[in-house]
């Protein structure tokens, strides 16, 4: 299983990544294709991930200004609505005080059944009042209506006491008093004809003010409460602190107006503050009143949105990355495919070159050098003729010993310069119609006996579907023989020697040569075709075998590739038109044009 | 058996007759296609061996000339060349080509061949 996977794995990656053929190296226009491949996919990635962050980015920016624009105008709406509800509040009831002792004179006030009627009727007008009372101008309280018995009470040392009488109009904040009942003071001073002055005092019940906050409570996130100036809570909020308790945020700078500021709370928790101080048209009042939205809940929605687009985002970079690297790798493989095989062709024509040039040069010292070889020859075969046909010397073993080695030496020189001579001889081809099957087997014949006692196990495998070719018998016969001459020098005794046919497209046929034996080391790979390249022994090989061959199978307009590892063997691949008469009419067509 | 050997390279050409001579063959030779011309005027031979590359007319060139004056005279190319031109320019019946460095046994029983 693991197998298979690393096998498909292996098969998706592309050719550039892992390339061969070392040898090729000079004749490619670009060297490093995984940094050609790298640096694509960053500049790719970059130039398509980049605007798509940056809108993204600018994105995020604005949806959250536009967020916390309109939380802060809703926060200020509500503080700025509270506001006007808690003044109105205060306001109504200190006007009916005014009015009262404006309508109502000093007696009348002090009578008690007038008193608890005036409070009736300003609780059926108003709501809200708990009780009435009227403070002489020594603090002594000299009127009372309502359910508890204060009457008497001496004021004068309280600090509300001392305030009213600077200000004319006083609002307390909520305390506890005598009657140990969270409540509000309202007073208005006034002045009887004698002169003297006297207080009339209202005490405000705090629910009614509590409903009316909480009917601007907007959402569970939300908070609205009053404190006093010195941060002392008014009335119960959810989230900073009970009645009288420290209020657990700071107080707030002093403005006139409503204001609305964002900052986190104790707790760290981002909020939006709208703060109001209240004061009503008659007398400043010490309450602040406090608005809190917590901006995480009130920003669920633009959350999902967030989270949504970050899905999309992330989905669309990864879609963007997949593109980019598969586009990126099929085209520099592309790349690298086109250059290698530019490569291979610049190489494969360098070697032709090389071996024309060659070949020229062999050809021409070769001819050079045959006719005074053919000097010596006929120079010592004369001196031998003097010794054998007129027995001059005949008696001279050892003379005509030398002379046997000077003429052994020139017929060695001679087969050389034939060879290299028939490497450039454009001798005619004769066409004719060769079955493959029986040129192998007659190749074979001369290794028989070898392959025999070296026990070389020969397979011969031809396809059937191969039809009698058009080629050059004798040339055919010629490469095979080199070619499996040298397979049975490179086998130790007891491997395999496989020659198999195949056709190749329509007019093509491909014929190899595949050995299990010493194999070569890739550096001899390019070399191999080279006349005079050789890895045998000085004096066993002329190095002129492959580079026939070469040429032959050229002449035959086919072509011949080698693979090799070194230990594991080697394979001859030669590939040849069916038609050869064919191909040579399209040649001379070609360079007649 | 009488024989004409045309070979520019005088010194092979003169160790090529000795070594015929002393095998019992009748050589003349000659350095050019001219002296070859004027010296088949005056002689009989049986077989020319030709070179086929000389400085002027070179052997191909001159066999058909040589068979002209003596018509059924045979004739032998030797090269020290084996270029395509070489082998396929000589007339049908020049069917006999040898390469420097000869092998005098394999001449002599050309000769033979085509003189019988």
């Amino acid at each position: 299983m693991i197998g298979r996977f690393r096998q498909l794995l292996g098969s998706l990656r592309p050719e550039f990544y892992h390339r061969t053929s070392e040898h090729l190296n000079p004749y490619f226009t670009f060297t490093d294709y995984r940094k050609i491949w790298g640096v694509g996919i960053f500049l790719l990635a970059v130039t398509a991930l980049l605007p798509l962050m940056v809108v993204t980015v600018i994105y995020y920016q604005l949806i959250q200004k536009s967020v916390d624009s309109e939380l802060i105008l809703r926060t200020e709406r509500v503080a700025s609505n509270a506001r006007r509800a808690v003044t109105f509040f205060l306001e109504e009831r200190l006007n009916a005080l005014r009015f009262t002792v404006n309508e109502i004179d000093y007696g009348r006030l002090t009578n008690p059944d007038d008193f608890a009627e005036l409070l009736r009727n300003l609780k059926l007008g108003f709501g809200g009042l708990t009780d009435l009372s009227v403070i002489s101008h020594a603090g002594i309280q000299v009127a009372y209506a309502g359910p508890f018995h204060l009457e008497g009470k001496d004021y004068s040392k309280q600090a509300w006491f001392a305030e009213c009488q600077n200000c004319n109009f006083y609002v307390s904040e909520i305390f506890r008093g005598y009657r140990d009942l969270p409540h509000i003071i309202i007073a208005v001073k006034s002045f009887r004809p004698d002169g003297t002055h006297f207080i009339l005092r209202a005490t405000l019940e705090t629910e009614r003010l509590i409903q009316t906050l909480s009917s601007y409570k907007t959402g569970e996130h939300a908070d609205i409460f009053l404190a006093s100036r010195s941060g002392i809570m008014q009335t119960p909020s959810k989230f900073y602190g009970d009645l009288f308790e420290k209020m657990a945020l700071p107080v707030p700078d002093y403005s006139p107006r409503t204001q609305t500021v964002m900052a986190a709370d104790g707790q760290g928790r981002p909020i939006i503050t709208g703060y109001a101080f209240i004061s009503t048209q008659i007398a400043d009042t010490p309450f602040i009143l406090m608005v809190t939205k917590q901006k995480a809940g009130m920003m669920g929605v633009w959350l999902e949105l967030h989270s949504n687009i970050n899905w999309f985002v992330g989905f669309s970079i990864m879609v963007i990355i997949l593109v980019v690297t598969v586009t990126c790798t099929l085209m520099v493989n592309k790349l690298y495919l086109a250059d290698r095989d530019k490569a291979e062709a610049m190489a494969a024509m360098e070697q032709n070159n090389q071996l024309a040039s060659i070949g020229q040069l062999a050809a021409g010292v070769a001819h050079e050098i045959n006719n005074p070889l053919a000097l010596i020859n006929e120079t010592a075969g004369y001196v031998k003729d003097l010794f054998v046909i007129k027995e001059q010397y005949s008696k001279d073993d050892e003379l005509l010993e030398n002379i046997d080695y000077i003429l052994e030496a020139v017929a060695r020189c001679g087969t050389i310069t034939r060879q290299l001579l028939g490497f450039s001889r454009k001798f005619d081809v004769k066409i004719q119609r060769v079955n493959l099957n029986e040129v192998i087997s007659d190749v074979l014949v001369f290794h028989n006996k070898e392959a025999e006692y070296r026990n070389v196990n020969v397979f011969v495998d031809i396809s059937k579907d191969i039809p009698e070719i058009e080629t050059d018998r004798g040339k055919l016969q010629q490469v095979l023989l080199n070619l499996v001459s040298n397979a049975f020098q490179a086998v130790d005794n007891g491997c395999n020697l496989d020659i198999t046919a195949l056709p190749e497209g329509v007019n093509k046929v491909s014929i190899t040569i595949s050995d299990n034996g010493c194999g070569m080391p890739e550096e001899n790979l390019s070399k191999i075709f080279e006349p005079f390249f050789t890895t045998k022994e000085r004096g066993k090989g002329t190095g002129l075998g492959l580079t026939i061959t070469y040429g032959l199978v050229k002449k035959l307009h086919g072509n011949i590739s080698v693979k090799s590892r070194e230990n594991e063997g080697t394979e001859f691949i030669i590939t040849l038109p069916i038609h050869l008469q064919e191909e040579m009419r399209k040649d001379e067509n070609s360079f007649g044009r | 058996m009488k024989i004409l050997l045309v070979d520019d390279e005088k010194k092979f050409a003169m160790m090529l007759s000795k070594r015929l001579a002393l095998r019992g063959i009748e050589v003349d030779y000659v350095f050019t296609a001219e002296e070859a011309m004027a010296k088949v005027e005056s002689n009989k031979y049986d077989v020319a061996i030709l070179d086929v590359k000389m400085p002027g007319i070179g052997g191909i060139e001159l066999e058909p000339k040589l068979k002209a004056l003596v018509p059924g005279m045979k004739t032998i190319f030797l090269t020290g060349h084996g270029s395509a031109a070489d082998f396929t320019a000589g007339s049908a019946e020049a069917a006999y080509y040898l390469a420097k460095p000869l092998q005098i046994d394999e001449l002599i029983e050309i000769l033979h061949e085509v003189t019988q």
